[in-house]
């Protein structure tokens, strides 16, 4: 998994790219990496591109960083879903509590637009 | 007139692939087999004789629709080259198609037909030559028609390829949306586009939206959403709170609670996208997965009273076993060799050390007439595997006997019913002998089964 901060006009996103399986094996580690990332920003991006698997443990670990990220007033947004995946999400009505973009210049653009939670 | 379906295996390979607990020929459009969409269409054109040429394996079909009688037609089966062109079809089923018309159905199509009208007239009176096409095959006519002016416009048919999951997809849900008013389609309903099969168990709080199908020995659990366009097989559980909207649930599905399935394919624990083609095996169990026959409480008194009387067998053969045994090994009389059965599980096979004994010498020829060649499989009674008697042991490579509406149709033992009546272990009439005892013996009767199977082979092997 690969991190990056990008500046959008003003705003700092967090780009987590998750790769491969997402799964009960590595779920649990998943979580605490993710609260490194929120520290730094909680306007995140999950580009899920190269995502081949996921199960409920990841669904649940993505689900649980959705709700950190609002507890900080944030706001995590998925990006580039592949097929198997989108239907995990559409098949457990996860879908409905994401904003899922179809690329991470999508995501993360769309913060553009809305104030910084930083500062307001 | 006579019809011939011919299929190539590359043309439903897909299926394969896609859904592989079904021959591609029996795969369930709206909950009824392919093939019985063709042979009705035959039917209707006014077909006596049906015959299916594959370049593939038809041992599951050949099950499945055996001699045609329950549609009233001959139905009969044969092997083609998948290079054979309709002429060459035609020649080698010379004797099949006599001196009739002959309507060739080629392709793995859905055909579109509408069962009011009369294709009877119609196919007797076409001229020779193609009546439908489509990029996948077509529907040709030989012989001379007969001289009777229709209108065949009328003649409302077209073609369908099958080439893909998402073309399946699409002639079930026609094939839904059209409902029984233009197909022979199974269930029971008393308003248009809502077919149920027997035994469908549905909460009040479940919510039916048409058009429906529905199989056999479903449960529809609380606050459950169906349809609309949603086609459930048999052995279905649709746990709470899910719905279940425009897609197709195959046989022995069970999905799990709160979920949306929407637009899918959910067969076992695999869900597929119609659309895209992908496919995903989900991993957990209470999301989506294969319904499995689980063991059943009732058969225990049977298994031990069958195990005991096995016991009693081992004690009283175990001192002719132990003298004969070593000097027909040592003579080379007794010859063994080991091959993997159907289980009475369907997830399962069996490994039994098949024997042959060689009868010539007089020690061999008490072996075989207290049947010491079975004495090593009634270890197999004790541990459950196998039943003291009942359905000859199938080798794995033969395809398992189907449910009969959801009676048991295979119980491998180490005496067959066949055995104890007397007809001869092989061939259809034994088949019914066994199904009927597996219907209706019980454990006491299985003992006196065992009795006359025994005696019956110490007889036939007396008077050799």
């Amino acid at each position: 998994m690969k991190f990056s901060l990008d500046n959008i006009d003003g705003q700092l996103v967090g780009i987590a790219r998750l790769e491969g399986r997402l799964d009960s094996s590595n779920s649990k580690p998943f979580q605490k990496t993710f609260l490194e990332w929120l520290e730094k920003t909680p306007l995140l991006v999950f580009d899920c591109s190269l995502l081949e698997f996921i199960d409920t443990s990841g669904l649940g670990a993505i689900v649980g960083c959705l709700r950190k990220t609002l507890e900080k007033k944030g706001d995590l947004r998925l990006a580039g879903l592949n097929d198997k995946v989108a239907m995990v999400f559409e098949l457990t009505q996860a879908k409905r509590l994401f904003s899922i973009f179809s690329n991470r210049g999508d995501a993360a653009s769309s913060f553009a637009a809305e104030p910084n939670p930083e500062t307001t | 007139m006579k019809t011939i379906l011919a299929f190539r295996e590359e043309e439903y390979a897909w299926v394969h692939e896609t859904f592989p607990c079904v021959h591609p020929l029996l795969l369930p459009l709206c909950n009824k087999p392919f093939i019985e969409f063709l042979i009705d269409f035959a039917i209707l054109a006014g077909s006596s004789g049906v015959r299916i040429l594959c370049d593939g394996g038809l041992d599951a079909l050949e099950q499945y629709c055996e001699d045609g009688s329950r549609w009233g037609i001959d139905l009969s089966y044969a092997s083609i080259h998948p290079d054979d062109s309709i002429h060459t079809m035609l020649g080698k089923n010379r004797k099949f198609c006599g001196e009739e018309r002959v309507m060739i159905v080629s392709g793995f199509n859905f055909i579109r037909y509408d069962k009011r009208l009369d294709y009877k007239n119609l196919a007797t009176s076409r001229p020779t030559g193609e009546w439908a096409a489509c990029p996948g095959g077509r529907i040709t006519l030989t012989g001379v028609p007969a001289k009777t002016a229709l209108d065949w416009t009328l003649a409302e048919l077209s073609l369908m390829p099958l080439d893909s999951m998402a073309s399946f997809y699409r002639a079930s849900m026609e094939a839904l949306e059209t409902g029984a008013t233009r197909y022979v389609l199974p269930g029971y309903g008393d308003e248009p586009g809502c077919a149920f099969g027997r035994n469908v168990v549905i909460s009040k709080s479940v919510e039916i939206r048409k058009p429906v199908s529905i199989g056999n020995n479903v449960q529809l659990l609380a606050n459950t959403i169906i349809g609309p366009s949603a086609i459930i097989g048999s052995n279905v559980i649709i746990d709470r709170q899910s719905s279940v909207e425009s897609s197709i649930v195959f046989d022995n599905t069970y999905i799990g609670e709160h979920l949306k399935v929407d637009g899918r394919i959910a067969s076992g624990n695999r869900l597929n996208d119609p659309k895209s083609g992908a496919s995903i095996a989900m991993e957990d169990p209470h999301l989506l997965s294969g319904i499995k026959k689980k063991w059943d409480i009732r058969s225990l008194p049977r298994k031990i009273v069958h195990a005991v009387a096995a016991l009693g067998l081992i004690a009283v053969f175990f001192i002719p076993f132990i003298i004969l045994w070593p000097l027909l090994k040592l003579g080379g009389h007794w010859k063994s060799t080991r091959a993997d059965f159907l289980s009475e599980r369907t997830d399962a096979t069996l490994p039994l050390g098949k024997v042959e004994v060689d009868s010539s010498s007089a020690q061999a020829a008490i072996a075989i007439a207290l049947s010491l060649d079975r004495y090593l499989w009634l270890f197999r009674v004790l541990t459950g595997q196998l039943a003291l008697i009942g359905s000859s042991p199938l080798l794995a490579e033969k395809t398992r006997p189907d449910l009969l509406l959801g009676a048991l149709t295979y119980r491998p033992g180490v005496f067959s019913y066949a055995e104890a009546e007397d007809w001869p272990a092989t061939g259809g009439d034994a088949t019914i002998v066994e199904r009927f005892h597996l219907a209706h013996s019980n454990p006491l009767s299985d003992i006196s089964l065992v009795i006359k199977a025994f005696i019956n082979r110490l007889q036939e092997k007396s008077a050799i």
